[in-house]
C-alpha cells in the first residue's frame, strides 16, 4: 500500500475519491525517453481523459498502470495498491480496452471471456452467471457461440470489453479503442463508457480524438513529448479557445 | 482450478481446432507406413533384382550357373570397362588365369554385383580347388583348417529385426516429438503476440510462470500424441511385415523392456522440446518468424539419430550420455537391442535431459517475464 500520494480530487462534480495516481513516472524504452516525470490522479465515478498526438507516451503510461511495464522512476498507486509492490492485486482491479482486438480465433466468443472470466480469479461457481450478465449487458448473445474467427471488428471489440470488464474491475482503461471501429460500434463504445462511469468505475480514457475526449470526460490531462502540458476539466483546457482541439495545437504545435 | 490447469484446457482445445497441427499428426500417422512399405518393396526388389556382367573372353565351365543362381546375367560385349561404365552394371574380362573386373563405385548396382560375383567367384575357386585335390588324393579339408561352426545366442532375423527399431523407433520419437509440438509452440508465443492476444493474457493476475507452465504441458502433450500416433501406425505396418521364411519367419515387434524405457525417453524429451521450442517462439515476433528459428533444431536433433544409422557398433562410453537427444537414442537402441535396462546410462540421461528441459524452462521464463516482449515491436 502507498500512503503519501492524494487520496482525493477535485472535479466539476466536487471531490471524488482518487483511484489511479500516477506520481512523476519516468520510462525509457530503448534510447527513447518516453516518459518525462508525469504525475495526475483520476478518481472514481469519472471519465479521465488521457490525451497527447501519437508517440506522446499514452500507452506506455496505460500499460505501466496495468503493471505490463515498470516504471524507471515515479510511482503508480491503484486503489491502494503499488503497481511494483503489488502488480497481482493491481491486475485484479483493472480491465484494459485497447485498439488492438487480440483475441483467440478458434475459441467462440463465450469461451474467449470465460477464459479471461478463470484467469481473472472469478470464483468457478460465478463465471457462468458472470458471463451471461456480460453477454447481456454488451448484447452480445446473437454470436456469442460463434468462432472468433468468425466475427466482424465490432463484434470482437466487444468480445475484448467484455473478458476486460467479466472480473467487475474497478478501474477501466480504454486506449483509443474506436479507432478501428464503424461509427454504430464507435457508439456503443462511448455509451459503455459513461455506463461505467455512472456505476462508480474509475474510467481512463487515452484518445487523440479530441472530440469525443470534450463530450465524454470530467477531466482530461494532455502529454506530450512524455511531459503533461495541461491538465483539468476541458473547460479549463480550452480556456479562451473554440473547442479542445483549437487548445490541443496550440499546447503540442 | 489453477491457472496452468486453465491455460492447458484453453491450448489443448486450441490445438484440436487447428487444422495445422491435426493434419501435421495426421500426415505422421500416415508417412511412417508408407515409408516403411517403401523400404521393404525397395529391400525386397534390390534383393531379386537380376544384374548384367558384361564380359568378354571364354566364361569357365560352370561358372555361368552359379553366376544365374544369384541373378547375375551374363552378357558379351566388346570393351567391358567401357561397358561397366553405363551399358551394364559389371564388366568382366575372362583371361586363361585370371580375370580382369572392372566397375564403378559410385554405382549402387555395381557394388551389389559386385559382391554378388565375388561371392561366386569364392565357392568356385574353393570348388575347383577342392577337387583339384580330391583328383591327387589330398583330403579337401586341409584347405579349411579351422572349420567355423557359428551358434547364435539369438534369433538372428529378431536381431535384424530389433538393429532395423534400434535405428527406426528413436528417429520416429525424436522426429514426431519434435514436429508434433512445433506449431502449437509457435502457435502459443509468437502466435500470441502475433494475434494481440498476449497483452491481454499478461495482464490478468494469473503469474506468468503458470501461464507457461501450462503453455509447455499443453505442447508437451501434443508432441506425445503426435509421437504415440507415429509409432502405433507403424507397428501396425511392421506387424504385416515378416522377416525370414518358413517356420522362421518373425514380425517385428518391441521388446517388453524397450516400452517402459520409451515412455520415459518419451516424456523427457517431449518437456525438453517443449520448453526449447517455447522459449524460441516466445523470442519470435511472428509465427514465420518462429518457424525460422525452430526449423534447424530438427537438423541438430535428428544428426544423433543418424549417427546409429551409419555407426551400427557405436559403443560409447557413460560420458557420451551426458549429450542431449543422442543419449536418449543410445538408451532407447541399448534396451532395444540388448532387452536391458542399464541403470547408470538410464540415470545419466534422465539428469542429463531433466537438465536441459530445467535450463530451458528458465529460459522461457525469463523471456516470458521481460519487458521486450511487449515492447519490442
Amino acid at each position: 500500500m502507498t500512503g503519501a500520494l492524494p487520496r482525493e480530487v477535485t472535479t466539476s462534480r466536487g471531490p471524488l475519491r482518487a483511484a489511479v495516481t500516477v506520481d512523476r513516472l519516468r520510462k525509457t524504452l530503448g534510447k527513447n525517453e518516453v516518459l518525462r516525470g508525469i504525475s495526475f490522479t483520476a478518481g472514481k465515478g469519472e471519465i479521465f481523459g488521457l490525451l497527447g498526438p501519437n508517440g506522446a507516451g499514452k500507452t506506455t503510461t496505460l500499460r505501466m498502470i496495468c503493471t505490463l511495464l515498470a516504471p524507471d522512476a515515479g510511482a503508480i498507486d491503484v486503489l491502494g495498491f503499488d503497481t511494483r509492490q503489488a502488480a497481482a492485486e493491481v491486475r485484479r482491479r483493472v480491465g484494459v480496452v485497447t485498439a488492438e482486438i487480440g483475441v483467440y480465433p478458434r475459441l467462440s466468443a463465450v469461451e474467449n471471456i470465460v477464459y479471461f472470466a478463470r484467469l481473472s480469479e472469478v470464483p468457478e461457481g460465478e463465471v457462468r452467471k458472470r458471463v451471461d450478465s456480460v453477454l447481456d449487458r454488451l448484447d452480445m448473445a446473437s454470436f456469442a457461440r460463434q468462432r472468433a474467427e468468425s466475427l466482424s471488428s465490432g463484434q470482437k471489440q466487444k468480445v475484448a470489453i467484455a473478458r476486460a470488464i467479466v472480473h467487475d474491475p474497478p478501474v477501466l482503461m480504454f486506449d483509443e479503442p474506436t479507432s478501428n471501429l464503424d461509427v454504430l460500434a464507435s457508439k456503443e463504445i462511448r455509451d459503455f463508457m459513461v455506463e461505467s462511469k455512472a456505476r462508480g468505475k474509475c474510467v481512463i480514457f487515452s484518445t487523440h480524438v479530441l472530440h469525443d475526449a470534450e463530450r465524454l470526460c470530467d477531466r482530461v490531462t494532455i502529454i506530450h513529448k512524455g511531459e503533461v502540458v495541461a491538465s483539468g476539466t476541458p473547460a479549463e483546457v480550452r480556456g479562451e479557445r473554440l473547442d479542445l482541439e483549437d487548445a490541443f495545437l496550440r499546447l503540442v504545435s | 482450478m489453477t491457472a496452468t490447469w486453465i491455460v492447458y484446457r484453453k491450448e489443448i482445445v486450441e490445438i484440436l481446432r487447428d487444422r495445422r497441427t491435426l493434419i501435421a499428426i495426421g500426415l505422421s500417422a500416415l508417412a511412417t507406413p508408407i515409408v516403411l512399405s517403401i523400404i521393404s518393396q525397395v529391400s525386397t526388389r534390390t534383393a531379386a533384382q537380376t544384374y548384367t556382367v558384361g564380359y568378354t573372353g571364354d566364361v569357365p565351365a560352370g561358372l555361368d550357373i552359379l553366376l544365374s543362381g544369384v541373378q547375375l546375367k551374363l552378357e558379351p560385349v566388346a570393351d567391358p570397362a567401357a561397358a561397366a561404365r553405363q551399358q551394364v552394371d559389371l564388366g568382366v574380362a575372362f583371361l586363361p588365369d585370371e580375370i580382369d573386373e572392372y566397375y564403378d563405385p559410385a554405382r549402387q548396382s555395381a557394388e551389389i554385383a559386385d559382391t554378388r560375383l565375388q561371392t561366386v567367384l569364392g565357392q568356385y575357386n574353393a570348388a575347383k580347388a577342392a577337387a583339384a585335390l580330391q583328383a591327387k588324393g589330398v583330403d579337401p579339408g586341409i584347405l579349411t583348417p579351422l572349420r567355423v561352426v557359428p551358434h547364435p545366442l539369438s534369433s538372428p532375423v529378431q536381431a535384424a529385426g530389433n538393429a532395423f527399431l534400434s535405428f527406426f523407433l528413436p528417429y520416429i520419437l525424436i522426429t514426431m516429438i519434435l514436429t508434433g509440438g512445433f506449431s502449437a509452440a509457435l502457435d502459443s508465443t509468437a502466435g500470441e503476440r502475433e494475434r494481440r492476444t498476449l497483452e491481454s493474457l499478461l495482464m490478468t493476475p494469473a503469474p506468468r510462470s503458470r501461464v507457461l507452465l501450462g503453455k509447455i504441458l499443453a505442447v508437451t502433450s501434443i508432441s506425445l500424441v503426435a509421437a504415440l500416433a507415429a509409432i502405433t501406425s507403424m507397428f501396425i505396418a511392421l506387424s504385416q511385415v515378416s522377416l525370414g521364411s518358413g517356420p522362421n519367419a518373425v514380425h517385428i515387434s518391441l521388446n517388453p523392456v524397450a516400452v517402459p524405457v520409451m515412455v520415459w525417453v518419451a516424456l523427457l524429451l517431449a518437456i525438453t522440446f517443449s520448453s526449447v521450442t517455447l522459449a524460441l517462439g516466445t523470442l519470435a515476433r511472428s509465427f514465420r518468424q518462429g518457424q525460422a528459428y525452430v526449423t534447424p533444431l530438427y537438423f541438430i536433433t535428428i544428426f544423433p539419430a543418424s549417427i546409429i544409422l551409419f555407426i551400427p557398433d557405436f559403443n560409447p562410453s557413460l560420458a557420451y550420455y551426458l549429450i542431449p537427444v543422442l543419449n536418449a537414442v543410445l538408451v532407447l537402441r541399448d534396451a532395444i537391442l540388448h532387452n536391458t535396462i542399464a541403470w547408470p546410462t538410464l540415470i545419466v540421461t534422465s539428469v542429463s535431459l531433466a537438465a536441459l528441459g530445467g535450463f530451458s524452462w528458465l529460459a522461457a521464463l525469463r523471456l516470458f517475464t521481460r519487458e521486450g516482449l511487449l515492447t519490442r515491436s
